[in-house]
This record gives structure tokens, C-alpha cells and sequence, in this order.
């Protein structure tokens, strides 16, 4: 049930750069966060963890006159072993209790880099944010291209893992939990190596948007906004489904630019689409569209 | 009292009870009888309003109750006592029994009640105050069947009370049991030993894998007894 | 030596004293989860919302927001009802994940609409007392944190009282322990979930009031001291007024305490890793079950 990869186009107007940009992001942060509470039953509110501690690596490469790519690396690495870290605490709890572990990270570290200046001078004020330095040399359209990478690279990613060891391990848990432990699949193993690996592409779609904002604040780069976005996506695309968040993201992306003028409501109208969402179409498109009668028989025109 | 007519149950798709009808009249002591698997548990659920049929009707004392909430059907004077000994853990024995008296019509006559049940089982009265789950399971049972009592029901449902107790306590549950229904209360008891539910029920009906294949009075059904060794294989 | 043990007076006895502020705060996300196993993560924005609707009535009335619980406690209660009654009912016939996800659209709805209203700034609620301190020697005890306790006090202890005493209490703490076997008692479950998530609200609204007075507050203030709460039901356990107590002052002393020796701007800070560490080593808590 292959769906199209989209091929990366050069010299379309700027409008679509930004869109297809976006959307690339999000459909990383989207597709990981489908990973894991989808088909490993974690819901997991601390993602923006791995996008604020990219940003910040990078703050300190950029900052310090080292190469960005190494800077995108690291930010890489960061997140996972920052993610090895907090699954220490995090992974003892369940379900719930998770959620709300995982709450807490973002929150503690916002506060860390509101009182921690990892370079330059100590700067008085409001606002502990950084300009992102060094990225005059690079152009636009190489960002575009290392998000499309990003945002492509996850799809892949998620067809890997879902079809690898891995992700059968992750399937049997998500269905019964005790059976697979006795089955030997070492559960822990499993959700950690799932854990890490969407903190690593986290990492890399933050660190992306963060040399394309080149700006990073506390506030912003820990901001539940990012959660938000991941969640919606997901719940209106299908849980648990592989293009659940493709089609999610796609109306999120558009959602962001027709409410781009209100930008306090857009949140307000984001957390009630997704209550809405949740209380009745639960499954998400693509699951209610499997559902239906029409989607099976073009399924069936597909593979035969 | 109780009309069951034609009852269809389903847990998720799974079928349970096929076309189920009983009928029992008031001040009745009626088995339901089965093993394992037979459906009888989830006969009672279906009178008790915590499933509702896909097909056929509940009617008490000329009211439908098919589609009605569980506690609106204790409100009406059914109670059940639910198998696997089912109580409070962390409240007391007296919480647990209180708190049976909990919908409208029998909060006036809680007094008289627990009264009631005390004298039926003094042992509660005993241990009023201890904490439910250090109680034993003859003890939890007697207290189940005293909350339900404080409920102040007209028609009573039990299931499975003999469960995984001594032959000395279930003697003395089944004394309680008749005095319970000689205050007027209808009793529909469900159990698996044959024999034993044979001897202190007036009728049975007999459920086997979510259908009623016999029915009758219990004499009638303890001459065929033969029959149903060879059904369930019971001693 | 002595100056040190004199200045540690102070914190010590706020910290305690704050511990019954978050006690309160706990209280209503411990009542959710304890009878429905919900964890609220929308509960902090319930006690800010109690601190807004609070500042509102200073503000504009004038009047003292202690006194404006008279409107505030059933305001938050419907509210509090509502969400279970019309939201989270239907959500958890749907799966687990459900209600918790709609509790974060709830959350994120909420501190929005906050930041609409009343624009990102800090905001206090200041009156005449709300500055003022006892003094003990060379210790300093504000006002705000003793009204603090005294209302923690009364409000667990009423809350029990009712639990305890009342068959409406006694039927919250029934559908708690087994809800099926509720129901067969005649307790009609699905409104005293209602009722439950409504006295939720409730104490979120006494809680808010106490909080405006004693911490300044933003529209993400939400967030913050859902992790107390969620902390105190940890350390407290479930079920056990007495826990919350002493897991209120267990953190309320972490968050003074802190405040002392490393400064008041790494408070909450101390308090998120003292939550994510107490999670670490003892998610079952200290006492209760």
C-alpha cells in the first residue's frame, strides 16, 4: 500500500517554499510522536525537549564559529542521550503517569535556559533568546532541502522501523502488553529505542527550524505550541495509521496560514478542533476512511 | 414478577445468551443452573441493567426495564449480589452495608434494615468495624448479601454465592436464604453443582452455553437427574 | 552557626505553611484520578482559572477574593461537571489515551484564552493583607501563607467529613473502588463522576484564590503547578488526606527551601526535578495504596 514520496521541487514561488517547508517539519515531529503513542502506547508531551535542545546546540556551535552541520550532528546526539536520561525516570511510569512525567521536562528545561546563558555575556532583561549566527552563508534553498530530507526521511523511517523487528515487537506490545513480556520481547528495550529515535528526528527538524527562524527563545522553543501541533496532527490524520499524519499535517500546515492573523486564537481554535477531533472522529481520517466501502475498493484496484 | 422474553446477549460480537426466556413469579426461589461458560453470570447482568440485550424484552412488575440504567433498576427493587465476591475493599463492613441503602426508597428504612440484617448475620455485627478485605470469603459473602438486603429489594439476584466456599457456610447461607424469601423477597439464584441447587430451589432452569435446554419444577428436574449427570458429569 | 539556623526559621515554617496550599492544589487532581482514574492535566489551568476569575473580581468589584469564592466555588464546580459530564463521559468509552489527550486540548484551550484576555504579563492579587507579615522573633511569616494553611485545613477537613458522612461522599468513594459493583448498589456512576470532577473544581477554585495571593501568575502558570499536584499525589498517595498534607509539605518545603539557598528564581525549577526524581525512585508514593 505504497502511497507517493513527493519529489523535491526547485524554483517554485516563495509561498510554497514556506508551506512545503513547514510541512516537512511537522510531518517529522507529527510521524514521531504517531510513533510512539500510536504503536508504542507513550504519550509523550516532552518532545519539544528535543527541539528546544537542538536549537540550543546549535546556539552554542554557531556561536562558538563551529561548522553547522556538526552543529546539527550534535544536536542530534544531545537529544538522544538527553532522551536515554530522562527515560530513567519516565519509563517507569504508565500511561498516564507518563504523560505527565513527560510534561514536566519541557517545563524544567524552559526554566534552565532562562536562568543559564550557555554563551556570550550575561544580557539583562526579558527574554533569554539568541540570534542564530553564522547562517548568512547558507542559503535558503538548502534548508528547504535538508527539510525535505528530514520530512521525507521520517516517512522512510516509520516504513523501516514498522516493518523491521522493531516494529513488530512495538505491534505485539501496543496489542497486549503481558503476552509479549512473556513472550521474552524485552519491552523496555523496545519503547527506549523508539523513544530515542524520535528524539533524534525531533532534534533534527528543530535544529532545522531553528536555522531557518534563526532566532530561539526559551519560551519559544519549549513551548507546548510544538505539542500541540504534533498531537493535532496526528489525531486528525489517524492514530496508529502510516499516513494518518501526512494527511494531518497537511491541514495543520494550512490551519497555521489561514489563522496566521489571529495568533492568539489559533491556539484556542487548535485545542478545541482537537477535543472535537478526539469526541468524534477518534480514529482520524484515514481511520474512518478505511473504513468505508469506496476507500476498500480503491485499495483493492491498487493491489491488484 | 419478571418476564424475560427472547433475550439476545452479545459481550462485544460475541454471542452469549440465544433467545433466553424465563418467567418467575413473586416469592419464588428459582435457579438458574450452568457451567462455565453458560451464560448465566451474564443473565443476571442483562436483568440487572449493566448489559443491554441486542433482542427481546425485561419486564418487572409490569415496567419495561429492558434499556434501564443499573441504578435505576435498583431503584425499582432488584439487586443483585454479584459473583467473585465483589465488595468495598477499603471501607468498612458497616460503610459496605450502608451504603446498599444508597437509592431513595430504601434510605428511610435503613435503620430497620440493618437491623434486619444484623440479626440474620450477627457476625457482621461483630466485626461492624473492621476493614472489608481482612474479612474471609464466607464473611464477604454474608456481607454482599446483607448490602444487597439494605437495598431493600423485592426480587434478589445471587450469583454464584456458593463459590469457593466450605460446605459449613454455604448451609448456612441457604438458611438465610429461606428466611430471606419468607419476608417476602423473590430469590433467583444462579449456580453450577447441580444437585445441591436442585434440593433448596422450588423451580430451575437449566443454561448451557448461553441457552435454556431444560425448565421445570425442581422435583420434576431431579428425577431426570441421570440426564444431567451426564450433561455436566457433577458428583 | 546561629544566624543559620535563624534564617533557615523562616522558609522552614512557609514551607510548611505552603505545603498546605498545594495540598489543596493536589486535592482536586487526586480526587479525579482516585474515583476515575483520569489524571487531569487541564487542573493547574483550573486552579489559574480560579486565580483570574479571582483578580477579575478585585479588579472590577473590589471585592476581596476570599469573599468572591461565594461565586467562584460554583462556578468552577459547574465547570468542573460539565467537563466530565459533556467531554471526558464520551471520551472514555473511546480508549485511554482519549480523555487524556481532550484533558491537553482543554489545557492548551484554557491557557490561550488566558493569554488573550489578560496578554502574557505576570498578574497578582494584591490586598490589603496580601503583603503583610507576622513576625516571630527575627522570622518572617506572611499573612498569606498562614490564610494558606488555615483554608488547607478546612477544606480537607470538610471534604472528608463529607466523604465520610454523606452517602453522596460515600458513593464517590464506592465508584472508586470498584464502579460496576457501584452501580449494583444502585449508585447511578455516571453523575457521580460528575459530581466528582465538579468538587474538583471546586477546590481548584479555593486553591486559585490562595495562589493569586500568594505567587504572581501567568497564563502558563497552569503547567507549573500541575507537577506540584502531580508530585504531592505521588509522595501522598492516593486516598489518604493525610498523605496530601504531608506530601504539600514535603514540596513546599523543597520550594523554600531552595528558594534560600539557591535563589528564588530557580524555585519551581527544584520542584520539577525533585517531581521527576521522586518519580525516578518512588512512583508508588509514600503512603496510601
Amino acid at each position: 500500500m505504497a502511497l507517493l514520496a513527493i519529489l523535491p521541487i526547485i524554483g517554485l514561488p516563495k509561498d510554497w517554499i514556506l508551506y512545503i517547508f513547514l510541512f516537512c517539519v511537522y510531518l517529522a515531529l507529527a510521524n514521531m510522536w504517531n510513533l510512539l503513542c500510536g504503536y508504542c502506547g507513550l504519550i509523550s508531551l516532552c518532545q519539544t525537549a528535543f527541539i528546544g535542545l537542538a536549537g540550543y546546540t546549535l546556539v552554542i556551535f554557531t556561536w562558538n564559529g563551529l561548522p553547522i552541520s556538526l552543529g546539527i550532528l550534535c544536536s542530534a546526539v544531545v537529544a538522544a542521550v538527553f532522551a536515554v536520561l530522562i527515560s530513567l525516570p519516565l519509563f517507569r511510569l504508565r500511561g498516564i503517569y507518563f504523560a505527565i512525567g513527560s510534561l514536566i521536562v519541557p517545563d524544567a528545561l524552559r526554566v534552565v535556559f532562562l536562568l543559564w546563558r550557555p554563551v556570550g555575556d550575561k544580557i539583562h532583561g526579558k527574554g533569554a533568546g539568541y540570534m542564530l549566527k553564522g547562517l548568512e552563508d547558507i542559503s535558503m534553498t538548502h534548508i528547504y532541502w535538508l527539510a525535505i530530507l528530514v520530512g521525507i526521511g521520517s516517512i522512510f523511517i516509520m516504513r523501516l522501523i514498522l516493518s523491521s523487528k522493531l516494529g513488530m515487537g512495538l505491534a505485539a506490545i501496543r496489542d497486549n502488553d503481558t503476552a509479549a513480556s512473556s513472550s521474552g520481547i524485552n519491552i523496555f528495550r523496545l519503547k527506549l529505542c523508539a523513544f530515542v529515535i524520535s528524539a533524534i528526528v525531533s532534534a533534527l527538524a528543530g535544529a532545522i527550524f531553528f536555522m531557518f527562524d534563526g532566532y530561539i527563545a526559551p519560551t519559544g522553543g519549549f513551548n507546548m505550541k510544538w505539542t500541540m501541533t504534533m498531537i493535532l496532527a496526528t489525531v486528525i490524520g489517524g492514530i496508529s495509521t502510516e499516513e494518518g499524519p501526512m494527511i494531518g499535517t497537511v491541514i495543520i500546515v494550512f490551519l497555521h496560514f489561514v489563522l496566521a492573523r489571529y495568533a492568539g486564537i489559533s491556539l484556542v481554535i487548535q485545542g478545541t478542533l482537537l477535543i472535537i477531533i478526539m469526541l468524534l472522529v477518534p480514529q482520524g481520517i484515514m481511520g474512518f476512511l478505511r473504513k468505508t466501502r469506496p476507500y476498500q475498493s480503491f485499495l483493492r484496484l491498487l493491489t491488484r | 414478577m419478571l418476564k424475560v422474553g427472547s433475550i439476545d446477549a452479545f459481550y462485544g460480537s460475541l454471542q452469549v445468551l440465544w433467545d433466553v426466556s424465563i418467567e418467575i413469579k413473586p416469592g419464588e426461589i428459582v435457579a438458574i443452573i450452568g457451567s462455565n461458560g453458560s451464560g448465566k453470570s451474564t443473565l443476571l447482568n442483562v436483568i440487572s441493567g449493566i448489559i443491554h440485550p441486542a433482542r427481546g424484552s425485561i419486564v418487572f412488575r409490569g415496567m419495561d426495564i429492558t434499556s434501564m440504567d443499573p441504578f435505576q433498576i435498583v431503584g425499582l427493587g432488584i439487586s443483585q449480589v454479584p459473583e467473585g465476591r465483589r465488595i468495598f475493599p477499603d471501607m468498612t463492613v458497616f460503610e459496605n452495608l450502608r451504603i446498599g441503602s444508597y437509592s431513595r426508597g430504601a434510605r428511610s428504612k435503613r435503620e430497620e434494615n440493618l437491623k434486619h440484617v444484623y440479626r440474620l448475620f450477627p457476625r457482621l455485627e461483630e466485626r461492624r468495624n473492621q476493614i472489608a478485605k481482612t474479612l474471609s470469603g464466607g464473611e464477604r459473602q454474608m456481607m454482599m448479601i446483607g448490602s444487597a438486603l439494605m437495598s431493600d429489594p423485592k426480587l434478589l439476584l445471587l450469583d454464584e454465592m456458593s463459590l469457593g466456599l466450605s460446605p459449613l457456610v454455604v448451609n448456612e447461607i441457604y438458611k438465610v436464604m429461606k428466611e430471606i424469601r419468607s419476608k417476602g423477597i423473590t430469590i433467583i439464584f444462579v449456580e453450577q453443582n447441580v444437585r445441591r441447587t436442585l434440593n433448596e430451589a422450588e423451580r430451575a432452569y437449566i443454561l448451557e452455553t448461553g441457552r435454556i435446554v431444560l425448565s421445570g419444577k425442581a422435583e420434576a428436574l431431579r428425577e431426570e437427574e441421570k440426564v444431567k449427570k451426564a450433561y455436566f458429569g457433577t458428583r | 552557626m546561629d544566624e543559620f539556623i535563624a534564617s533557615l526559621g523562616s522558609p522552614l515554617i512557609m514551607g510548611i505553611l505552603l505545603g498546605g496550599l498545594y495540598a489543596v492544589i493536589a486535592l482536586g487532581l487526586s480526587l479525579v484520578f482516585g474515583v476515575m482514574r483520569l489524571l487531569n492535566v487541564a487542573h493547574g489551568d483550573l486552579v489559574i482559572f480560579g486565580s483570574y476569575f479571582a483578580y477579575l473580581v478585585i479588579t472590577f468589584l473590589g471585592i476581596d477574593p476570599i469573599l468572591s469564592l461565594v461565586l467562584g466555588i460554583p462556578f468552577l464546580f459547574l465547570i468542573g461537571f460539565a467537563i466530565q459530564k459533556f467531554l471526558m463521559a464520551r471520551a472514555f468509552k473511546l480508549s485511554m489515551e482519549a480523555p487524556l489527550i481532550i484533558a491537553f486540548g482543554i489545557s492548551l484551550v484554557l491557557e490561550n484564552v488566558y493569554q488573550i484576555m489578560f496578554s502574557p504579563m505576570s498578574r497578582g492579587i494584591s490586598t490589603s493583607y496580601s503583603m503583610e507579615s507576622f513576625v516571630l522573633g527575627r522570622i518572617y511569616i506572611p499573612i498569606v501563607y498562614v490564610l494558606n494553611f488555615i483554608a488547607a485545613l478546612l477544606v480537607m477537613v470538610s471534604l472528608h467529613a463529607f466523604l465520610k458522612r454523606t452517602y453522596l461522599g460515600q458513593a464517590i468513594i464506592a465508584a472508586s473502588q470498584d464502579a460496576v459493583a457501584a452501580q449494583l448498589k444502585g449508585i447511578n456512576t455516571a453523575r457521580i463522576f460528575a459530581m466528582t470532577f465538579g468538587i474538583a473544581g471546586a477546590t481548584a477554585a479555593v486553591a486559585g484564590v490562595f495562589l493569586g495571593l500568594t505567587f504572581p501568575f501567568t497564563p502558563i502558570s497552569g503547567i507549573s503547578f500541575l507537577i506540584v499536584a502531580f508530585g504531592v499525589v505521588i509522595l501522598g498517595g492516593l486516598g489518604s488526606v493525610l498523605g496530601t498534607f504531608m506530601g504539600g509539605m514535603i514540596l513546599g518545603l523543597a520550594q523554600t527551601l531552595g528558594a534560600h539557598f539557591f535563589g528564588s528564581a530557580a524555585q519551581m525549577l527544584i520542584l520539577d526535578i525533585m517531581v521527576l526524581v521522586i518519580l525516578a525512585v518512588r512512583p508508588q508514593g509514600l503512603f496510601g495504596r
